[in-house]
């Protein structure tokens, strides 16, 4: 759905070329980082994160949103670094992606948020093909701000929850105890 | 014939009603072979078919429907059983004289073709078990346009006398007199026929197409007096029409009337319709005449029946007295209101939000020590608990409806698959969540079909065996220890192990050497791709299906158990909670993570000391008063990649899932607590172990285990080869 909407977007942006777009920068894992303006639903501070056992590390826990449970992404863990130290500038990033037709609300801690750019159409790169410490299919691409490139995360691919769900099994028996899951990876 | 379209458009609309509320009846007799009311609607059905299409002279029509009567006569009065193979008779029935219906309606006067035909001869075959008698019976013969009085039967007190004074209108309307009268010779005897003409006028007025005839018939019959009365269905709006009893039914009548239960208050009117004495049509007309005339003297219900000659003096006086009777019984009658599913749901989010703030003030009075606030909120606490308790109690629904909605399912399929099975329901009272209700139908619906499929044989193999020809499927449900039981059993032939370790070993599920327990090997059967029987049918049998079934209840925080008896059957055992909003918690407290256990399941506390138990740290089970009890040091099981500091006075939570017990070693007690379940989500599905989650007083998060789901998985990390056996 979502990626539908950005070509539809893309497509009109094309006609007026000097359209801006905002994205929303932040820090996680010693990188500057940013996603679109639009698939922020909401920032919110730190309060207490529940810990979900049995959970791969990006996966940080849960939080209560006003009596909602809200899982919460540790970013920098996913994006392969290691992961966040809480501080007073860390933040939780609100996102709705979509599963199965389903929209789920999931939050993205991140070390800081920094602040709202505008970056023109025309100073948005494609992403390069290898290279990059991050995944390519995580980058939807490089937004040159003055004379640095800041990388554009594919919200839908970052926090995929097909994926999410399902690496979890893997990982934990990789992060647990070693000795006895390859045998229960061969039964599956 | 243009003027009889109408009619003949009212017949063909209730005919359509008709058929359709026969084949729900037929249905019903199903799941209850013994009711009454089930039987009685089939029989109204081609009773009054068979009537209408008296009338209209659709005579093959008639013949079929009569042989169909007289064979649900015989049901209704006991001579004969209703079974699944009359019912599946009595289904072709229905489509049949659907398309007969459809015949007569746009193929007039034509004669069957030849495949209704013999059709229609097997049906006959089939109901009565003899091939029907040469040609149409009945009808047929009576054709001529002249009836029979029998001068010998002359007790006439003991008749029915009706009269019918036609209108005007009668014959341009497409009435036939003589039709109805004809037609009346099928129900009994006609004894006589008085033919009076107090309207005719003198020959040179005379209109020929009006009818001037009125008739008085004395009747021999026992047929009830609704079934006299839909005779003249069609022509009630241009007759007038009386029915008086015979006076042998007087005393037939009043003994009804005593006989009827006093559950309810009702009119007097609805009584007498109810034992057949009078019908809703003359009920309606004399009251219509009582509301008309609104004079000092408007008569009472009684009085009037009486005075029309409608009923006789004793009838009513019993009717009367009975009326009374009841209504001192009962004074109270039974309410419900229809609600909105989604205004329920609303309104059990809400009291959810309300026990979550709930338990937050007591957290503040706690935390404040306002001791005078504290009474006021201990009977707050009280009422939410009461609130909760009743709004979840709204959603109950009883599980019996979906069981039922089975026997079609069974009957159907039974027939394709050539095997003679019956259905027993028990436990249909049993109340659940209306969610989990409906969420249960698609599992269920697979279980039955592997029954039917895969457990119960074909007849032959079955005598062989030496077993009841005809096969059982049981659907069973009950409460035990705050969660619901459903069992699905056969008296098939059962799981073959011995099958189920080799196609486990072909798709490499277990390696050869593994030794299984039965109940161990049972549960393979859960395992996505396996499938014993060797050909896929329509039905089952592609290895999809008990795995769905298994993720499907597991998705319910509910469990799933076989066991079998190698040709004596198979029994599927699913335990699900009774609500899936919320539930009474006990939180207990590891590694400074509160964790809430479902209260139903907490068996005892006891502490964790090794002074008074026998606790063998490095094999993880305590010797509990003599019983080997395997336990789980919480902490540890969730995070052991971290440090941790064991505190001084930990505790055994003793756990209890079906037969099975299970101990939880944590470092604190927080004792019981309402939880409202909040669902995980998506990126949660496949975690084992964990149920939900819920919102404290605080404001945290506290996580819900599933009990059966963490042993499960403490199992596959002890030993992972064993990892896919859910047994316990």
């Amino acid at each position: 759905m979502n990626q539908l909407i950005h070509k539809q977007e893309n497509k009109t942006e094309l006609a007026a070329q000097d359209q801006l777009r905002q994205y929303l920068t932040f820090r996680a894992g010693n990188e500057n980082l940013a996603i679109s303006i639009l698939d922020v639903k909401e920032i919110i501070e730190i309060n207490t994160i529940t810990d979900v056992p049995m959970t791969p590390e990006y996966i940080r826990g849960v939080i209560n949103l006003r009596g909602n449970v809200v899982p919460v992404i540790d970013l920098s863990a996913r994006l392969g670094r290691q992961s966040s130290e809480i501080t007073k500038r860390s933040c939780i990033v609100l996102v709705q992606v979509e599963y199965n037709e389903d929209a789920q609300l999931l939050g993205m801690l991140v070390d800081a948020v920094d602040e709202i750019l505008e970056i023109p159409e025309a100073n948005i790169m494609p992403p390069p093909d290898f290279g990059a410490d991050i995944r390519t299919d995580f980058i939807q691409s490089m937004g040159r701000v003055g004379d640095e490139f800041i990388i554009l995360l594919n919200i839908n691919r970052v926090l995929s929850i097909k994926e999410l769900s399902q690496l979890k099994q893997v990982a934990e028996y990789e992060g647990g105890n070693t000795n006895k899951e390859t045998s229960f990876t061969a039964l599956n | 014939m243009s003027d009889m379209n109408p009619a003949l458009e009212t017949f063909s609309q209730e005919v359509d009603e008709l058929l359709t509320a026969m084949e729900e009846a037929l249905l019903g007799l199903e799941g209850a072979p013994d009711d009454a009311d089930c039987i009685n609607s089939i029989f109204r059905a081609m009773h009054t078919i068979k009537g209408s299409s008296g009338l209209f002279g659709f005579d093959d029509v008639v013949a079929f429907t009569h042989e169909a009567e007289t064979v649900l006569d015989r049901v209704r009065n006991g001579e004969r059983l209703i079974d699944a193979e009359l019912i599946s008779v009595l289904l072709a029935c229905k489509d049949h004289t659907a398309q007969l219906i459809q015949h007569v309606l746009f193929n007039e006067g034509e004669p069957l073709p030849e495949a209704l035909q013999q059709q229609n001869q097997a049906l006959i075959v089939r109901l009565t078990g003899a091939p029907a008698a040469g040609g149409m019976p009945s009808t047929q013969e009576e054709k001529a346009d002249h009836f029979e009085v029998d001068p010998n039967t002359s007790n006439s007190s003991d008749n029915w006398v009706i009269s019918l004074a036609f209108k005007k209108d009668a014959l341009r309307n497409g009435m036939d007199p003589l039709s109805f009268i004809r037609y009346l010779q099928t129900l009994g005897k006609i004894i006589e026929v008085i033919i009076t003409m107090p309207a005719l006028p003198r020959i040179e007025d005379m209109v020929p197409e009006d009818c001037y005839l009125n008739f008085k018939i004395a009747f021999n019959s026992s047929a009830d007096k609704k079934t006299i009365e839909d005779v003249f269905e069609f022509a009630e709006d241009d007759c007038d029409i009386h029915i008086l009893p015979p006076n042998s039914r007087q005393e037939h009548y009043v003994q009804l009337l005593a006989n009827l239960p006093e559950d309810q208050v009702k009119r007097l009117g609805e009584m007498l319709v109810e034992i057949g004495a009078l019908t809703e049509k003359e009920v309606a007309n004399t009251l219509h005449e009582q509301r008309e005339d609104d004079d000092a003297e408007a008569k009472p219900l009684g009085e009037r029946l009486v005075e029309k000659n409608i009923l006789q003096q004793p009838v009513i006086e019993q009717a009367l007295k009975k009326q009374e009777a009841v209504k001192q019984k009962i004074n109270k009658e039974s309410n419900y209101i229809r609600v909105d599913a989604a205004k329920l749901g609303y309104l059990i989010n809400l009291v959810g939000e309300l026990v979550i703030s709930g338990a937050a003030m007591r957290l503040m009075v706690d935390k404040h020590g306002l001791s005078d606030v504290d009474d006021v909120a201990s009977t707050m606490s009280h009422l939410v608990e009461d609130i909760r308790d009743t709004a979840l109690q709204l959603r109950m629904v009883q599980i019996g409806e979906t069981f039922t909605r089975f026997q079609r399912v069974v009957h159907d399929v039974s027939k394709e698959l050539g095997k003679q099975i019956q259905l027993q329901i028990t436990g249909g009272e049993s109340e659940l969540d209306k969610t989990v209700v409906e969420k249960i139908n698609d599992p269920l619906t697979h279980l039955v079909r592997n029954s039917l499929d895969h457990g119960i044989e074909s007849p032959e193999v079955r005598v062989r065996a030496g077993k009841p020809e005809k096969g059982t499927i049981q659907l069973n449900a009950y409460h035990d220890s705050g969660r619901i039981v459903i069992q699905i059993s056969d008296d098939g032939k059962g799981l073959d192990p011995e099958r189920i370790v080799a196609k486990a070993i072909a798709k490499g599920l277990i390696k050869p050497d593994q030794v299984l327990s039965k109940s161990e090997i049972y549960s393979l059967i859960f395992e996505p791709g396996l499938s014993t029987k060797e050909e896929a049918s329509n039905l089952s049998g592609r290895g999809v299906g008990m795995d769905v079934v298994k993720r499907n209840i597991e998705a319910l925080r509910g469990s799933v158990s076989v066991d079998s008896e190698l040709g004596q059957g198979t029994s599927v055992t699913i335990h699900l909670p009774l609500t899936l909003a919320i539930i009474d918690g006990f939180m207990v407290e590891a590694q400074q993570e509160r964790y809430i256990i479902p209260l139903s399941m907490v068996e005892e506390c006891v502490e964790m000391n090794s002074d008074e138990w026998q606790i063998d740290d490095v094999q993880h089970y305590v010797n509990l008063r003599g019983q080997v009890l395997p336990y789980l040091r919480l902490g540890d099981f969730f995070h052991n990649n971290k440090k941790h500091t064991r505190t001084q006075r930990e505790s055994l939570v003793v756990v209890r899932f079906g037969e099975a017990k299970a101990g939880f070693v944590v470092d604190e007690l927080h004792g019981e607590n309402q939880t409202v379940i909040k669902p995980l989500g998506k990126l949660f599905e496949n975690l084992d172990g964990i149920g939900g989650a819920t919102v404290l007083g605080s404001g945290d998060v506290a996580l819900i285990l599933d009990v059966q789901g963490l042993i499960h998985h403490a199992k596959k990390r002890a030993n992972p080869a064993l990892a896919l056996l859910s047994g316990v």
